[in-house]
């Protein structure tokens, strides 16, 4: 216990050393984008003197360090800055309605997927080479094939536009909150699902049969123990190890995903809202978005190798002696 | 070892509850949160008359530099001296009730009385001063500037007459008054901070509640002058990002109208009940050439460009319609629905002229050159292409540079060898041709300078006489179809809307007029 | 190799992953001059013309340009980038990954800090943000962006391979022989590493498909006129009720080429591992 919280300690600080250097390398990234943003905000035919003093209001003629140090220490105390398009309006009350309702999007996506993949992961590493396996499998490469977009197209056909049974723009309707309206979550969770469960199903699988094909649970068997039991038992603790780092992985992918997926829909997450703030160029925008997905992924990916040495000592050794 | 899975698997259930447990909380917060922001108690028991409609993202809205998207939701928070009816194309009273001048020179308008501010204030000749002086504040960035900086001075003769005074005249001034940056602006209202977040003005419509890039809900001016208007309580606006969600909004009947919808979405929605397209006016797609650079300083190779153009194809390629069947082609600034208009022939197609053209320019093996345009704006993406394709016969090799609106008007457009580029129309079209045609014009795309074309501009825009005005105009058609580094291309604005929506009014100014419209 | 032909013969699987590939570069290199209409030609008399209709094999999309002629002419770009980038981010990976596992130190810890930082961002979002920012995207700016974006995971695999080589006997041979550095490296542990490596960069391969395409669809790939499958799906997607094809056909040959290629990345897998 000790060591682990050492590690947690380590991890911790790497974290927050990643971060800072994270949050200077998207501050330059779209600080050096072309293109004025003063001009940008007056358009086209603002007069040069305009552009000037808006330059100077905005401070945006100050060192690029010291409009760093302005830009940390504002997010450092919460304050994310001012929307460029939305003088006055806090970049704050516009996110993280978002990022609920992302969270809200990715967990119910987490809730379908991660069930249903290690449930046949198991199935077809467990009927290796029958045809519930090759079925499985190649269900699970066809799914893992079809981009987000792709799938999502697909569905918005199907369920929403020939059954009707789902909205297909996921918008809420104005002065209801989410929860009412929860039904616009469907498609967008099951296309995010659809591409994880190719991913994870495979990896469940190979490290099934992999276990199941080890000494161990060959040597329960012929000891003449229940199969169900010895997979039960035995097999599928053993198995679900991989699994797990593979699901920690495999966030990268589910941000990513939400990104196209919000975007299809027009679901008001956070993935739609970087997609706005870059086509609007929306500087503090996107640096404040691309930070806090920054976050939440850095944060994921820690709890994923923190659990996963956790659950195999091996590891945590290892971790320990390095 | 099982022990350890089954206490992580357990933690996991705990987290994913806690944070459902906490997102609920914070959720019910914000929902109580914007209860306070619409102030009143929600009726259910009242049929609420609400129009919903889907509009783009909106970039800033500030009357001044508000950048022409979202126009229901400006258009009826703010309200202008004077407005374009819809039905006849005259000028209607809305803030001034009256104006006269003498030659052009000196402008005196009258207001209307007991007119409010949605704050309260009452409207006055000193708000009408105010919005007049903005236009040339340097820190705005004014849209209008230009147009104002004919303004001597602005004079308050009482509380409702204003007196302005020009440095030259300016026979139709008055129509800068319709354009939808100068919309009139409480004198007292801070804007610079509130403009972007609580927009107001004396429109028939307030602003009641504002979530920033998803939806505006706009209510009822309970304090409107003008009787029995406006006819709807509410206009609910859902901000989306593109065309074909917000179509699919309106197909699944959870809003009404869409405006600026592309003719490919036209055809779509053609075969669907109850939903109808409507073309309140036509827009410009003005392609231009760049006239200070080779190879279009030569004038043989723009008439071998605009040989090779064949408006028929361009018309049904671009906007799946006839020519002069909804879609309109001329080589000048002039629209074809103008009264300025001068109808000169339509050139035909003819590549081997182009060719012969080209090679008396010194081109003989056609030359390359790039295109650029914005590929979000409709019709951007369609017409350039087909540019390209009935130019490459006659050897103009085209490279086309498509990029998103801002980023294409923000640092490509005005410097480039061919620009697409879209201009709304002008009730007054003299006030386009100092903008865009003049020698030192702030939005003079093709670079133009030409003395002939300055003094014919010059004389347009201070001759008070309308014949004469008008045999300029036609002067200046017959230059551009000589000698003019345009093609300009008319393609109608649409709107799907429900058909239960009723008097659904656009005039060329582009602001939609919420107020007289009902739905049943 | 005849061990490959071998495993390829037992495995009909394979073999269709094989000749999907082997067809997306017959028609990315000789595809378009064995069709009649160009990616960017107008048919304007037949738009939205149904598949066999006028000589458009696959139908015309609303513009009237022929779908088939624009995803052949798609596949070019989608193979170029995917192949430059499997390509680059695997070699990058490789020179990074090694220097830093074989001289391990500071160096190590300096490569492990750098990779943890870039990939603290999702590569979707990294690429996304990049691209979208840059506003101008052609081929070279997909290619060394996306590459950018899969290098982390390339040089750690590079790297975990080398550090389990490192210590094998011929290894420590060389460095006795007087041999330098990078001889060592490049000539004595590579080709033993060429299994795992060559495994990760089919893998990277499929997974460049699928980026290309997303970020074709968010709008901040190839810019038109060329043809991007992810950009037609989402083109056409206003249009889905009356010309499904004009969808179906790109979504259609984005999900073949992965599909495929996955399947060779697996099989390639299984062979380089039974080689060993």
């Amino acid at each position: 216990m000790k060591r682990l919280m050492e590690m947690f300690l380590r991890r911790l600080g790497s974290l927050l050393a990643t971060l800072v250097v994270m949050s200077f390398v998207i501050f330059l990234l779209v600080e050096i984008m072309p293109g004025d943003v003063a001009q940008m905000i007056l358009g086209q035919s603002a007069t040069e003197e305009a552009v000037a003093a808006l330059r100077e209001a905005r401070g945006l003629n100050d060192p690029l360090l010291e409009r760093y140090g302005r830009w940390i220490s504002g997010v450092v105390v919460g304050d994310l800055g001012d929307s460029i398009y939305m003088q006055g309006v806090s970049i704050n009350s516009i996110l993280w309605r978002k990022v609920g309702h992302s969270i809200i999007l990715a967990m119910t996506a987490f809730i379908i997927f991660v069930p249903l993949s290690i449930f046949f992961g198991v199935l077809a590493g467990v009927k290796e080479k029958k045809p519930t396996d090759s079925i499985i499998s190649f269900f699970g490469l066809a799914t893992m094939a079809l981009p987000e977009f792709v799938s999502g197209v697909i569905l918005i056909t199907v369920f929403a536009v020939q059954l009707k049974w789902f909205p297909i723009v996921s918008v809420i309707p104005i002065g209801e909150s989410i929860w009412q309206n929860l039904n616009i979550v469907v498609l967008p969770a099951l296309s995010i699902t659809l591409v994880m469960f190719g991913y994870i199903s495979r990896m469940q699988r190979s490290s099934m049969i992999s276990v199941m094909n080890s000494d161990y649970i060959r040597a329960a068997t012929l000891k003449g123990m229940p199969r169900r039991y010895v997979i039960f038992r035995h097999a599928l603790k053993n198995a679900m190890l991989p699994t797990i780092t593979i699901i920690g992985m495999n966030m990268g992918w589910l941000f990513g995903g939400l990104v196209v997926v919000e975007t299809l829909f027009g679901f008001p997450g956070m993935g739609s809202l970087l997609m706005t703030a870059i086509k609007t160029r929306d500087v503090p925008l996107i640096e404040a978005c691309v930070l806090l997905i920054t976050v939440i992924y850095s944060v994921s990916t820690m709890i994923t190798d923190i659990m996963y040495s956790y659950l195999n000592p091996r590891i945590r050794y290892q971790g320990g002696q390095k | 070892m099982q022990r350890k899975l089954s206490i992580m698997i357990g933690l996991l259930v705990l987290v994913v509850v806690l944070v459902v447990v906490l997102l609920m909380v914070f959720q019910k917060d914000e929902t109580t949160q914007e209860a306070a922001v619409i102030g009143e108690p929600v009726e259910k028991e009242a049929p609420v008359k609400q129009i919903r409609v889907a509009e783009q993202v909106p970039g800033l809205i500030t009357p001044g530099v508000w950048d022409g998207q979202v126009f229901s939701m400006n258009s009826s928070i703010y309200e202008y001296l004077i407005e374009i009816n819809a039905e006849t194309g005259e000028l209607d009273p809305v803030l001034a009730t009256s104006w006269e001048t003498n030659e052009g020179k000196v402008w005196t308008f009258k207001l209307r009385q007991g007119v409010k501010f949605h704050d309260g204030s009452d409207f006055t000749a000193e708000d009408v001063k105010y919005t007049i002086e903005r236009t040339q504040d340097p820190s705005l960035g004014h849209l209008k500037k230009t147009d104002f900086e004919v303004v001597e001075s602005v004079r308050v003769v009482d509380d409702y007459t204003v007196q302005v005074t020009l440095k030259e005249a300016r026979p139709t001034f008055v129509y800068l008054f319709t354009d939808y940056n100068m919309a009139i602006l409480s004198s007292e209202y801070d804007y610079a901070s509130l403009g972007e977040s609580k927009p107001m003005g004396t429109g028939p419509f307030m602003m009641s509640q504002l979530v920033p890039k998803e939806s505006a809900l706009l209510k009822k001016n309970p304090n409107y002058w003008a009787e029995g208007l406006p006819k709807i309580d509410q206009i609910a606006i859902y901000f989306v990002g593109d065309i074909d969600a917000s179509i699919s909004m309106l197909e699944s009947d959870r809003v009404d109208v869409v405006p600026f919808i592309t003719p490919e979405i036209q055809q779509r929605v053609d075969g669907i009940d109850g939903i109808s397209v409507i073309s309140p006016y036509q827009e410009q797609r003005f392609i231009s050439m760049r006239v200070d650079e080779a190879p279009f300083n030569d004038n043989r190779v723009r008439l071998a460009f605009k040989y090779a153009m064949d408006p028929k194809v361009i018309a049904r390629s671009t906007a799946k319609m006839e020519l002069n069947d909804g879609v309109f082609y001329n080589e000048t600034p002039i629209m074809n629905m103008l009264a300025e208009y001068k109808e000169l022939p339509l050139r035909e197609r003819n590549i081997a002229k182009a060719k012969q053209l080209l090679a008396e320019a010194g081109y003989p093996n056609g030359l390359s050159t790039e295109l650029y345009y914005a590929s979000d704006h409709p019709f951007g993406k369609e017409l350039s292409q087909t540019v390209k394709e009935l130019a490459a016969e006659a050897g103009f090799d085209i490279e086309l540079k498509g990029y998103t609106r801002d980023v294409y008007l923000s640092q490509y457009w005005l410097n480039v060898p061919i620009s697409i580029t879209g201009w709304g129309g002008r009730i007054d079209p003299s006030m386009l041709l100092s903008l865009a045609f003049k020698g030192g014009g702030p939005w003079n795309e093709s670079h133009l300078d030409e003395p002939v074309l300055n003094d014919l501009i010059e004389k347009i825009s201070s001759e008070a006489d309308p014949d004469q005005r008008m045999a300029y105009y036609h002067e200046l058609q017959e230059w551009f179809y000589n000698n003019g580094p345009l093609i300009n291309v008319q393609v109608p604005y649409l709107v799907a809307i429900k058909d239960n929506v009723v008097g659904y009014r656009q005039p060329l100014t582009m602001l939609p007029q919420y107020k007289y419209m009902d739905i049943l | 190799m005849k061990y490959f032909f071998y495993q390829l013969k037992k495995s009909p699987l394979a073999m269709v992953g094989i000749a999907i590939i082997v067809f997306w570069l017959i028609a990315a290199f000789a595809g378009p001059s064995m069709i009649s209409f160009t990616h960017t030609e107008m048919d304007s008399m037949n738009q939205m013309a149904a598949p066999g209709e006028y000589g458009h094999v696959l139908g015309t999309d609303s513009l009237g340009r022929d779908i088939l002629s624009r995803i052949v002419y798609g596949s070019r770009s989608i193979l170029t980038v995917a192949l430059l980038t499997s390509i680059f981010s695997t070699v990058v990976g490789i020179l990074l990954g090694f220097s830093a596992g074989y001289f391990g130190g500071r160096l190590d810890t300096a490569f492990l800090r750098g990779m943890d930082i870039l990939m603290a961002i999702p590569p979707l979002v990294l690429s996304m943000v990049i691209l979208g920012i840059l506003g101008d995207s052609s081929i070279a700016s997909l290619t060394i962006i996306v590459s950018i974006a899969f290098v982390p995971a390339t040089a750690r695999v590079s790297r975990g391979v080398l550090l389990t080589e490192k210590s094998q006997e011929y290894v420590s041979a060389a460095r006795i022989r007087g041999e330098n550095h990078l001889y060592i490296m490049f000539v004595e542990i590579l080709p033993n590493t060429m299994g795992p490596i060559i495994v990760e960069a089919t893998a990277r391969f499929a997974y460049s498909i699928m980026m290309v395409a997303s970020l074709g669809f968010l709008g901040v790939g190839l810019q038109p006129p060329t043809p991007d499958w992810g950009m037609m799906v989402i083109e056409n997607k206003p249009i889905i009720a009356q010309a499904p094809w004009a969808v179906l056909f790109p979504a259609l040959a984005i999900a073949s080429l992965v599909i495929a290629i996955s399947i060779f990345s697996d099989f390639v897998s299984k062979v380089l591992i039974h080689e060993r």
